[in-house]
């Protein structure tokens, strides 16, 4: 079958365009056949970076038709469908038609949130930094058994597999929303390794460790949860689930006192224990007030209430669930059952 | 047939988006569609009940769901963030119920303990979105127009949860989704793409990360801007929030005029049906909807 590649190139002297290619393959080959091919047949000058073919090294991470994804692990076929599936889509409305290509055209593009070096090669320098600042190895103690080698049993392994699957490719990087805006931001792929060191039964630095990834919004707090870390990892490793479990670590130590973050979490539970709804007047004040404590935290509140009040929007009442008395209690319960099961 | 759900309103249409409240309302019944509002159902954490525990998410929803399932109707939401909670956890049940039986039990049990109906596996969770996309079906929803909104450049933005918290989700490719699309067409409207309209809105840091939330925020808009939107519309409060409500802060951190109106789907849906502007609340914007219904000849 032919198809159009249409590559984003770009160099320091002459800057970045568009750059297509016909090809003749295989729904089969991959996408890294197919750049091999314009490599070796068509055009030596196009860079990007390839090694095991096999979604084992994570060299190949760039993003193909609008989305970050290894070059090795997508091919031509799949690609192709999706293409037609979208165009199905917007035409099975038969409302207007858009124009249909001959020949399907496939988009490469390098990845986000790095600068470019050329084509398809990104300067991954903060992505390694970054995961350098979490201290991502298991602590000494593990190194301090001199007799015989560290044992760990089948189901303390087990709680590594997800984590440890991950081939740091910087697909979930490159798509990180959170990342974009706030270049403190560890990012995805630091923190699903932080988990997974903080969940290895040999490590013994857990309470430095969860405050570390505390502070700010450096560490976990930095995400949005925009879940495209855990849409496009090419090994299921859901980071952002990652994130969530080190939150929860921290919340359990933690009382709404300790920082805005964390109160934004405590208020939102009570305020459902109360009403089965968040009572949205008081959210925003117990969060940002800190419970009429900080006076700044209210008064940043100020131009927003006061145009919502003009607005007629900032809801002057508040009905409460009718199943509100039932959604208490079962939070309640949850939470003994999640204690019963820490004590065990 | 008449089309009829379970609707959960969430805690922000109740709360500071009552125009989204009011305007599903108006849709639904110019439609036709019966809604049975779930008044004892409770909020679905907004992804945060899951950080402190799945357990907790789980079973609350799981309560949720059930009270759908007691009527013998799909579950409807009208916010991406309630969907997406919502319906994940009910991907993530019906799977359990395959493979994991004894954690159904511990939620049913957890459920049953304090008098509410278990947990089935035999309703739908479905955003507003897809039942207009689904269930009514966009060509008869083109018959119903009355006012074509043929003047307008309609942005979309979707919201996270209802691209990619489900793991699979109906009619979408969650990068480049095409049901917001595929009804303003249907309106006569004219959709602008752009890649803000499957970002991130900022929302989950706007209390604590104001700054970060709000550059977010004014990426996105000025993207919309760029590409020659006339307005946002959105299928989510929360996105609401920060893009509207929240829209002279965003301008003061990007330190750029905005002023560019964000509506909720069924208030643009409600108005090429010939819904009054002031029944759907458009008044009650943050940014004037003013421009927007002057194209419209109101």
């Amino acid at each position: 079958m032919q198809v159009i590649f249409k590559i984003a190139r770009h160099d320091q002297n002459s800057g970045s365009w568009y750059q297509t290619y016909t090809l003749e393959v295989e729904p089969g080959n991959t996408i890294l056949d197919c750049l091999n091919q314009i490599k070796w047949e068509q055009d030596g000058s196009l860079a990007f970076r390839k090694n095991c073919r096999n979604t084992i090294c994570g060299s190949c991470a760039m993003r193909i038709n609008g989305r970050s994804a290894l070059a090795c692990k997508e091919n031509v076929g799949n690609e192709v469908a999706r293409l037609q599936d979208l165009m199905t889509k917007v035409a099975s409305s038969e409302i207007e038609e858009p124009a249909q290509k001959a020949i399907p055209e496939i988009t490469i593009a390098p990845m986000g949130n790095m600068p470019v070096i050329r084509d398809l090669v990104v300067d991954m320098a903060s992505f390694w930094n970054n995961l350098e600042a979490v201290d991502p190895y298991v602590s000494t103690s593990a190194r301090k058994v001199p007799e015989r080698e560290f044992l760990q049993s089948p189901s303390e392994r087990s709680q590594l597999d997800q984590t440890g699957n991950c081939i740091l490719c910087g697909a979930c990087y490159s798509e990180c929303n959170a990342r974009e805006v706030n270049p403190d931001f560890v990012g995805p792929h630091a923190l699903a390794k932080a988990y997974r060191i903080l969940a290895d039964s040999r490590d013994a630095e857990t309470e430095t460790r969860l405050e570390k990834y505390n502070e700010g919004t450096k560490g976990v707090w930095g995400c949005t949860r925009c879940f495209y870390c855990n849409s496009v990892c090419p090994m299921d490793v859901a980071p952002m689930d990652q994130i969530g479990k080190i939150k929860g670590e921290i919340l359990e130590r933690k009382d709404a006192q300790a920082s805005r973050s964390i109160r934004h979490r405590k208020v939102l539970v009570d305020l459902v224990k109360k009403g089965g709804w968040v009572d949205e007047r008081k959210f925003a004040v117990l969060v940002l007030g800190n419970y009429f404590r900080d006076i700044k935290g209210l008064l940043e509140l100020g131009p927003v209430g006061l145009r919502t009040l003009l607005r007629r929007k900032l809801p002057f009442d508040f009905e409460p669930s009718q199943g509100a008395d039932q959604v208490r209690s079962l939070i309640e319960s949850v939470r003994e059952k999640a204690e019963d099961k820490e004590h065990k | 047939m008449t089309l009829k759900y379970a609707y959960f309103p969430g805690c922000v249409a109740q709360g500071a988006c009552r125009e989204l409240y009011q305007s599903t309302a108006a849709l639904t019944k110019a439609l036709g569609i019966e809604l049975v509002e779930l008044k004892k159902a409770s909020c679905c954490g907004s992804g945060t009940f899951k950080e402190e525990s799945r357990l907790l998410e789980d079973t609350v929803n799981a309560r949720n769901i059930a009270l759908a399932e007691q009527l013998n109707l799909p579950l409807l939401t009208h916010c991406s963030t309630c969907q997406g909670v919502i319906g994940h956890v009910d991907e993530r049940l019906k799977e359990a119920q395959q493979n994991n039986p004894a954690y159904i039990e511990e939620i049913n049990g957890l459920l049953q303990k304090e008098g509410c109906s278990p947990y089935h596996g035999n309703t739908t969770v479905k955003h507003l979105l897809w039942a207009l996309v689904g269930d009514f079906g966009l060509e008869e929803l083109q018959k119903r127009v009355v006012l074509k909104l043929s003047n307008l450049k309609c942005a979309a933005f979707y919201g996270c949860y209802l691209l990619r918290a489900q793991k699979s989700i109906p009619f979408d490719d969650p990068y480049q989704p095409e049901s917001m699309e595929n009804v303003f067409r249907a309106l006569g409207a004219t959709p602008v793409y752009y890649r803000g309209r499957t970002q991130c809105c900022g929302w989950p840091l706007s209390s604590y990360a104001t700054t970060e939330s709000f550059q977010m925020a004014g990426k996105q808009i000025q993207d919309a801007i760029a590409s020659g939107a006339d307005c946002l519309v959105t299928p989510c409060p929360l996105c609401h929030l920060n893009l509207d409500s929240r829209q002279p802060e965003v301008e003061k951190v990007i330190e750029q005029k905005l002023g560019l109106p964000v509506l909720h789907l069924p208030q643009l849906v409600a108005l090429a049906l010939g819904v009054e502007p002031k029944e759907l609340g458009l008044d009650r914007h943050i940014v004037s909807t003013r421009p927007i219904l002057e194209k419209l000849g109101w």
